[in-house]
């Protein structure tokens, strides 16, 4: 057998040898194993260019026959299990030996993970820029809604607040603390989908809710479908993005289609969703006592709130004449009334499979929630399809489509703050006048006519709508349609491998198409006035944004025969145009009242408006990366941004960074520390950014329209151009130390880092005003000054014992801000002038101070005596008299509103009379209220400061910063087997916050609902109380100045979420044919540890004015169960 | 090596490849699609036309009006706060005297938008003569009067305002202009905008076509560039120019009026209206019945300004426009003299001006020893609901039966649509500005040469003043009893009275009293009559005023706050702080 083989071979060789010289038009052979011949595996042969020209499979004993078109070309045998078999075509029988893969011999391949997004492909070892990287892995079954939630508490230096609980609202973000003072330029970090920019420029767009969805962008995109976060936060990392990085970049990696059978997966979450409560209100009852004491409080007069002056709240019977009187005899619970328990479900499948052409992932998501406010429901549509082919080795061709649809009922208007101040004995329904029921029409109260009750509540109760009847009558309807489909192309020109020199083109062309409607309809059901007060109004906008880019991009990666150089680089062109144009119409006096809405062109046409915008821009990037010994790195990235915001001049802005690092780790007299510290390493940069204003046309004279004279029409110049407008720069050092430990199984990572703003670009600078106009829109000015430091820790398997392991995540991090230099005219519009308002926030804005500093008043309680009280008890005494008489009312602990020195002795004037405290009193008649006659019992205690007997702007004093000392989260996760819980942690340290929300519910000077604080009012004299007498009127007291009483401390410590995960073991489910099965469920935001009193110290900071609590609607807490099947 | 020679190749053909992408040049030019560019415009006559209306409706703009009104009357005797003046407490302080830097009617840009306008129109006027066929001389050179004549205006205003202001000549386009101009003096703005409309006087348009009856009065003619010059040259003290525009004014509007009547076929007593106004061609009431107060209602109500084009020479124009077409109304008026629905406006006559209405004897302002039986006691100001009567009222009706006391109905205009015209210059003006030329020209002495040199003046003072003071008197047949006796006025110094009364009487609320009292108390080099009626004040203590004013520079406006903050080369006037409150500034940490 033997012998009959080898001369067969021996034949077989001779054959061959005979017929090289000839062409081979075809192949025949046998495959085997060592167990024997296989049937059924795969000859194809390929082109150069890896593409296959024919092929065949073997037959039952392993042989096989194959015509070819050209001996070029090779022969690729493929089985499953077996290691792949290459083969030039120099012979026409082939004999081949396949090996299983398995029994292959371990070979070393030195590959690492490499950057993904828009710069070169760096082995992350060799980053020598400031980022980091969440894996969306760790959020997998999580209950989280949108990016923006996986992110809080989770990136150092990243400051996330939620805008407000409100469905479909999105968040304010500040890399690095706030880096912009003007609202010109947006401050939030660039959000980057597999390298496109999302980028919708909505010039003059003026429709309601535009600000809620603005920076909503992110939520279009599903979680499900985000492979992993980098965040960029220094120049030389945000480099490739020019001035569009400026303000930091979120990049995010959407999932591709893996090598394998199909393979589909199914998730479900529920989600209960709640809105945290905040202050109690008070009752009816409550309410109009309190309302009859700040009637009667100014006047001293029992007339003032009696039933013939306001008959709303004095429970008037029949008798009385107010044919009203039914209505507000009541306890309602507005708030309660316009809560609910939210309810939201997300299904999401996907489908992902692929073979060694071509790859596919494709997802689609259905979310529908109720939210905590009633009747708001939001619907969205999402879907995503990636598909990869691979045309030939060189060549791949891969296209992205996704999509998103989302349907936002909205309320009409934001209706919680309504229920907030909604008068509480006020009834829902309209009752039946004889009988008291309820009837099933809701209560408004009366707005025009003769005899609607009192006058007072025109200016506030009657201008607010019945909450649950806007909810149930009015509508608001949000579309939006947001489409992006891309296509890539890349093509190896050189190498495939590191051995060759490699050159990697890579085009590809994105589109950015957004629509959205928005509809609103009011019914005449809401009001009570006639059809010539407009009623019956319906609105209806459009905007529609279409963008375009593309990008060039050519890759050389050298092959260097000398092993310790590496060396990339990049060079790109990118170019993005895009418009967008919006128009509104609304209309009023519409015919129908049902409750579908009517199109605006049915009524009287109100205000239409339209707008347009379009922009342009090119950039060009040559980026490159260089490393010796593979510790030795240095990065180099030169952009060129243009723009059409600027005139010709001024049109490109240059862009250049560069970064180092040192792997001293890697260095050969630090092995013997690598069992300890595995990594440590140096990283300096510098960077150079800039920013563009968000208007275009600035550099154009432009006319316009003007009021008509006579019968003429008319025209204007309407600006000053600006055509020595140039770029806001931004040059930013970073030096970051990153430490591993024990393998790897601790990492550290700490960043310093400096970045200075020049040539600001601020909004409504002043101009002579000989000049015809007042303002120019923006000028670049002044100088501004971030400086922090941030920390990160995360842990790879810290702690792993049998079945149980333990991992956490810590960062913290600091930012401060400082002005440097800023044009004094600028500064000093900034600073405003004292209005000595109740609950007026002086604003003060110095060069070399960080921004939000605090000012107000001293708070020292409520004055339990009158001044006439005291003023008579000392009557007729001489002045030591009086004084003694004063220590000893001091020392028993009263108050009462007298002027007191410096040395805590009473000022007498002439005829020994106290001096009462009074406010802003100018001798010459210019102080602010020459009306008030000073304070009195009931009143707040300011501290005056300045010992001169009255409380004015000299009193007010530094009261704390709205600038956290600490930011930061942190969390842990613990394995058991089959079981993992995750938690989540964020905090924040240090930072002082002015609760106006409290202000407002507390100040009982007009007719809305107050907070049950307000019970503890001081009523009567003697009195020891903090909250002072119930005043109506504005200026008939000055109790709620800014003061310490309201700037509370607004440290926190959330639990972001904490999650309990189970996966059932897979024995106990192939049976049924699933791969996966897990569950879990999970917590979200269920509790905040806070002295902070309002509902939700997470309030927004950003810009020069101080952090402040306007009752924005919280942050919800929900609940969430969920399962994932893979099948 | 050949392979790396090919691997160049490569690498250059794809650089080329991407570098051709870049080829257009002008991608980053894009044009605003909602505005109309400066490239884009100035290129036919419409153009200009629409930007010289632009400069009118600059001008008839609430907020250059009210300045009109509170620059040129609010500080003087004639005013005094009204409804709510809480509510405006800048215009609160101004009628205080307690006006400072801050005070928000000190800001002077609408004046000045005005002037960028007309050098916008003066820039690039003459470049779409060259290019548009249509748009011939004749054109180019009227609307270059028009533009000339409104920057002129505006500068009288800003001077008679601040004295010294910045002054320019050139069109601000660019941020890279020098804006922050240091101050003209008054008398160098005065010859510049005097020579300004010297030098284009004869351009004008001197009669626009009577199908466009409102252009007459409410856009630039020859006449209102010579009504201007009339009242600089008594402004720059040039007292025989003054008298030879006004009596150019006088002659083609009494063409005017003749060829009016003569159109009109009008048919009246010729000989009873040119006696009763001395032959000037006033506005009269019809002097049928007894009902008066036409007169004034044809000055400042009717929309028609063919009839009121006789008397009336610049105004800006106003409609009521109830059905809301989008016409302006005038909402200063509305606003500051009254309206149906809060009778008394911000501001009302001061109980000065009360006093003198309501007394049937007259006291100072109306002539004395007579009783009062003249209209403008009645049209300027109502005591029963004190309003404004002549500008916020759409009818006036005073009956005056011979014998008895007259009284009157009027109706005013309802809140937010007032048409009263804004009248500039009318012939009453300019004839008492000639009188009161020719009285700076008498001499003051009493020896016989300066008596004789006086009388032909005299004379002709008096019968401009008695023109107008006999126009309103309600009677339709005078006697001597009736009307002001030219011997009761024989002196320079009785005559200046007369006419300085007559001027405050005519003109009443129309924005010139304080301009008036400025020009007095410039002339005279201290502000006696300044102290006198700023002392008849409601709002202002007596004793403040006569300290105040001790200072010439108090009778201007300093300037506003925020300009000097810009533009530091303006030098504030010194009678009035920075108005900046900086106490509190030292407490913060």
């Amino acid at each position: 057998m033997r012998i009959l083989k080898s001369i067969i071979f021996i034949l077989a060789l001779m054959f061959s040898t005979t017929l090289s010289a000839q062409t081979i038009t075809s192949v025949h052979g046998t495959v085997s194993d060592d167990m024997g011949p296989l049937m059924g595996a795969a000859i194809r042969e390929m082109d150069a260019n890896d593409r296959v020209q024919n092929s065949t499979i073997t037959d039952l004993n392993g042989n096989f026959t194959m015509k070819i078109r050209s001996p070029k070309n090779k022969l690729k045998i493929t089985y499953v299990g077996m290691a792949d078999v290459v083969l030039p075509i120099n012979k026409t029988t082939f004999k081949v030996m396949m090996k299983s893969k398995t029994t292959l011999k371990e070979v070393v391949k030195v590959g690492s993970k490499r950057m993904q997004g828009n710069t070169l492909p760096i082995p992350q070892r060799e980053l020598s820029y400031a980022t980091q990287t969440i894996s969306m892995k760790e959020f997998e079954g999580l209950g989280i809604n949108s990016v923006d939630e996986a992110l809080q508490g989770r990136i150092a230096g990243l400051d996330i607040i939620g805008n407000s609980g409100n469905l479909g609202s999105g968040s304010t973000m500040r890399l690095r603390g706030a880096s912009s003072l003007s609202t010109l330029t947006d401050a939030n970090p660039l959000i980057v989908v597999d390298g496109n920019i999302r980028e919708v420029n909505l010039d003059n767009f003026d429709m309601q809710g535009a600000n809620d969805e603005k920076f909503a962008e992110l939520l279009n995109i599903n979680p499900e479908d985000i492979a992993s976060i980098t965040v960029l936060k220094d120049a030389a990392a945000c480099a490739v993005y020019g001035s569009q990085g400026g303000n930091g970049v979120i990049e995010l990696t959407t999932k591709r289609g893996t090598k394998g059978k199909p393979h589909v997966t199914y998730s479900l979450k529920l989600t209960g969703t709640y809105q945290p409560k905040g202050y109690d209100l008070l009752n009816g009852d409550d309410y109009t006592m309190m309302l009859k004491e700040a009637y009667f409080n100014p006047r001293q007069d029992d007339n003032a709130s009696d039933g013939n002056a306001i008959p709303e709240i004095n429970y008037l019977d029949n008798t009385s004449g107010f044919s009203e009187w039914r209505q507000y005899r009541d306890n309602t619970d507005w708030r309660d009334a316009v809560t609910q328990w939210g309810l939201r479900q997300n299904h999401y499948a996907t489908i992902t499979g692929g073979g060694d052409k071509a790859s596919f992932r494709i997802g689609a998501g259905f979310d529908h929630e109720t939210g905590t406010i009633i009747k708001q429901k939001l619907s969205r549509f999402s879907t995503r399809v990636n598909l990869d082919y691979n045309v030939s080795q060189r060549i791949r061709v891969s296209t992205n489509f996704s999509m998103t649809y989302t349907n936002n009922k909205r309320n009409y208007e934001e209706l919680l703050p309504i229920a907030l101040k909604k008068m509480p004995n006020m009834s829902i329904y309209e009752k039946n006048p004889l009988t008291g029921e309820d009837t099933d029409t809701y209560y408004n109260m009366l707005q025009s006519g003769d005899h609607i009750g009192s006058e007072v509540f025109k200016g506030d109760q009657r201008t607010y709508n019945n909450p649950v009847a806007v909810a149930n009558l009015a509508q608001r309807n949000q579309r939006n349609y947001d489409m992006n489909p891309e296509l890539v192309i890349s093509y190896n020109l050189l190498g495939l491998d590191d051995e060759h020199w490699q050159l990697n083109w890579r085009g590809s062309v994105y589109m950015n198409i957004s629509n959205g409607y928005n509809d609103a309809f009011f019914p005449q059901e809401l009001v009570s006035k006639s059809w010539r007060d407009k009623v019956n109004t319906a609105s209806s906008g459009s905007n529609k944004s279409v963008s375009f880019n593309t990008k060039q991009t050519l890759t050389l990666i050298p092959s260097f025969a000398n092993k310790d150089h590496s060396m990339m680089m990049m060079g790109r062109f990118e170019l993005t145009s895009g418009s967008s144009n919006s128009q509104s119409t609304s209309a009023y006096g519409l015919p129908s009242t049902g409750s579908v809405i009517v199109s605006p062109t049915a009524g009287m046409i109100d205000s239409p408006s339209s707008g347009f915008s379009q922009w342009r821009s090119m950039y060009y990037t040559f980026s490159a990366h260089y490393a010796y010994k593979g510790r030795y790195v240095a990065d180099l990235t030169l952009r060129a941004d243009g723009t059409t915001k600027f005139g010709p001049g001024n049109r490109w802005g240059y862009f250049p960074s560069a970064s180092l690092k040192w792997i001293i780790s890697d260095e050969p007299w630090m092995q013997k520390l690598k069992p300890v510290l595995s990594m440590l390493a140096i990283r300096p940069s510098w960077g150079l950014n800039g920013n563009q204003p968000g208007q275009n046309y600035l550099y154009t004279s432009k006319y316009g329209s003007s009021t008509p004279y006579i019968d003429m029409a008319s025209m204007k110049p309407l600006n000053i151009r600006l055509s020595d407008l140039k770029w806001e720069k931004v040059q930013s050092y970073n030096f970051g130390i990153d430490v591993g430990l024990f393998d790897g199984k601790l990492n550290l990572t700490l960043e310093g880092y400096q970045s200075t703003r020049s040539d600001m670009l601020l909004g409504g600078y002043r101009i002579p005003s000989n000049s015809g106009f007042k303002d120019v829109p923006t000028h670049n000015n002044g100088k501004m000054r971030n400086t922090g430091w941030e920390f990160h820790i995360n842990t790879a398997r810290l702690i792993k014992k049998g079945k149980f392991s333990m991992d956490m995540n810590v960062n913290f991090g600091n930012n401060r801000n400082e002005i440097l230099e800023l044009d004094p005219n600028i500064l000093d519009s900034k600073n405003s002038v004292y209005g000595y308002a109740n609950g007026e926030t002086l604003q003060r804005v110095q060069l070399h101070n960080p921004f939000g500093a605090i000012y107000g008043f001293k708070y020292l309680g409520v004055y339990q005596y009158n001044y006439n009280t005291f003023k008579n008890a000392v009557a007729g005494m001489t002045p030591d008299e009086i004084q003694a008489y004063w220590q000893k009312f001091r020392a028993e602990g009263k108050t009462a509103p007298v002027a007191v020195d410096a040395n805590g002795n009473l000022i007498l004037s002439g005829n020994n009379v106290p001096v009462r405290i009074r406010y802003d009193y100018r001798i010459d008649g210019t102080g602010h209220d020459q009306n008030f006659p000073g304070f009195n019992g009931g009143d707040a205690i300011y501290e005056d400061l300045n010992h001169d007997g009255q409380i004015n702007a000299l009193d007010i004093t530094y009261l704390g910063s709205s600038l956290p000392k600490l930011t930061g989260g942190f969390g842990f996760s613990f394995n058991y087997g089959d079981w993992r819980l995750s938690t989540q942690f964020t905090y924040r340290v240090g930072n002082k916050i002015i609760n106006k929300a409290r202000l407002n519910a507390e100040a009982m000077v007009g007719n809305d609902n107050q907070s049950q604080a307000v019970n503890y009012r001081w009523r009567q004299e003697g009195d020891v109380t903090v909250i002072p007498r119930a005043m109506y009127g504005n200026t008939s007291n000055y109790n709620t100045l800014i003061s310490d009483r309201f700037v509370e401390d607004g440290s926190y410590l959330r639990m972001s979420y904490a999650q309990l995960n189970y996966n059932v073991k897979k024995k106990y489910l192939t049976w049924i044919g699933l791969n996966r099965l897990s569950f879990y469920a999970s917590i979200n935001n269920p509790f905040v540890i806070t002295k902070y009193s309002g509902v939700d110290p997470d309030i927004a900071f950003g810009g020069e004015a101080p952090a402040t609590d306007n009752a924005q609607t919280p942050r919800s807490r929900s609940y969430t169960l969920g399962i994932t099947v893979d099948f | 090596m050949k392979i790396m020679k090919k691997n160049y190749y490569r690498i250059i053909s794809a650089v080329c490849a991407i570098c051709s992408f870049t080829s257009c040049a002008d991608f980053l030019e894009i044009k605003d699609q909602r505005e109309i560019i400066l490239e884009d415009f100035w290129n036919e006559k419409a153009d200009v036309e629409n930007i010289v209306t632009g400069c009118y409706s600059a001008l008839q703009e609430d907020d250059a009006r009210k300045r009109m009104m509170v620059w040129g009357e609010f500080r003087s005797d004639n005013i005094a706060s009204g409804n709510n003046i809480n509510n405006d407490i800048n215009l609160f302080n101004v009628l205080k005297e307690n006006i400072t830097a801050k005070n928000t009617f000190t800001t002077w840009v609408n004046f000045y938008d005005v002037i960028n306008r007309c050098n916008t129109v003066i820039k690039y006027a003459p470049e779409v003569a060259a290019k548009d066929p249509a748009y011939t001389e004749g054109d180019l050179k009227a609307n270059m009067a028009e533009v000339v004549a409104l920057r002129s205006l505006c500068y009288f205003y800003l001077i008679r305002t601040f004295r010294d202001v910045p002054f320019s000549r050139e069109a601000f386009i660019d941020d890279d202009q020098k804006m922050d101009l240091p101050a003209t003096p008054f008398k160098e703005v005065l010859n510049n905008i005097i020579s300004d409309l010297e030098s284009v006087k004869g351009d004008a348009v001197r009669r626009y076509p009577e199908t466009k009856d409102r252009y007459q009065t409410g856009r630039i003619t020859q006449d209102a560039i010579k009504a201007m010059l009339c009242e600089m040259y008594l402004w720059a003290g040039d007292y025989q120019k003054c008298i030879d525009y006004a009596d150019e004014v006088i002659a083609s509007k009494k063409q005017y009026a003749e060829e009016y009547d003569k159109k009109r076929r009008f048919t009246g007593d010729k000989s009873t209206i040119e006696s009763r106004l001395n032959g000037y061609p006033l506005v009269y009431d019809n002097m049928t019945g007894n009902v008066y107060g036409d007169a004034y209602s044809t000055l400042f109500i009717e929309t028609s300004r063919q009839f009121a084009a006789r008397e009336v020479i610049f105004e800006l124009n106003y409609d009521s426009d109830p059905a809301k077409n989008g016409k302006p109304n005038n909402g200063a008026i509305s606003s500051y003299y009254g309206n149906e629905r809060s009778e008394k406006g911000l501001v009302t006559a001061s109980s000065y001006i009360d006093n003198e209405v309501k007394e049937s004897k007259a006291k100072e302002l109306f002539e004395k020893e007579k009783e009062v039986r003249d209209a403008r006691c009645y049209t300027n100001y109502s005591p029963d609901n004190k309003s404004i009567v002549k500008l916020a009222c759409k009818l006036i009706q005073i009956e005056a039966p011979a014998g008895s006391n007259p009284s009157y109905g009027i109706s005013l205009y309802p809140e937010n649509s007032n048409g009263s015209h804004w009248v500039i210059y009318r012939l009453a003006d300019i004839m008492l500005l000639k009188a009161e030329a020719l009285c700076e020209q008498m001499k003051a002495g009493n020896d016989d040469e300066d008596v004789a040199f006086n009388k032909p003046k005299l004379a002709e003072a008096f019968k401009l003043v008695n023109a107008i003071n006999k126009r309103s008197i309600l009677k339709n047949t005078l006697t001597d009893q009736d009307t002001i006796k030219a011997a009761d006025y024989g002196s320079k110094l009785l005559m200046t009275q007369l006419v300085k009364r007559e001027r405050q009487r005519e003109l009443m609320f129309e924005g010139k009293r304080w301009f008036d009292l400025v020009r007095y108390a410039m002339r005279a080099g201290k502000t006696d009559e300044v102290v006198t009626a700023v002392g008849r004040r409601d709002d202002v203590n007596s004793q403040f005023a006569q300290n105040f004013f001790k200072k010439m520079d108090a009778i201007f406006w300093p300037y506003n706050y925020e300009e000097l903050k810009v533009n530091h080369n303006l030098v504030q006037n010194p009678s009035f702080g920075s108005g900046e409150s900086s106490s509190y500034e030292k407490t913060a940490k």
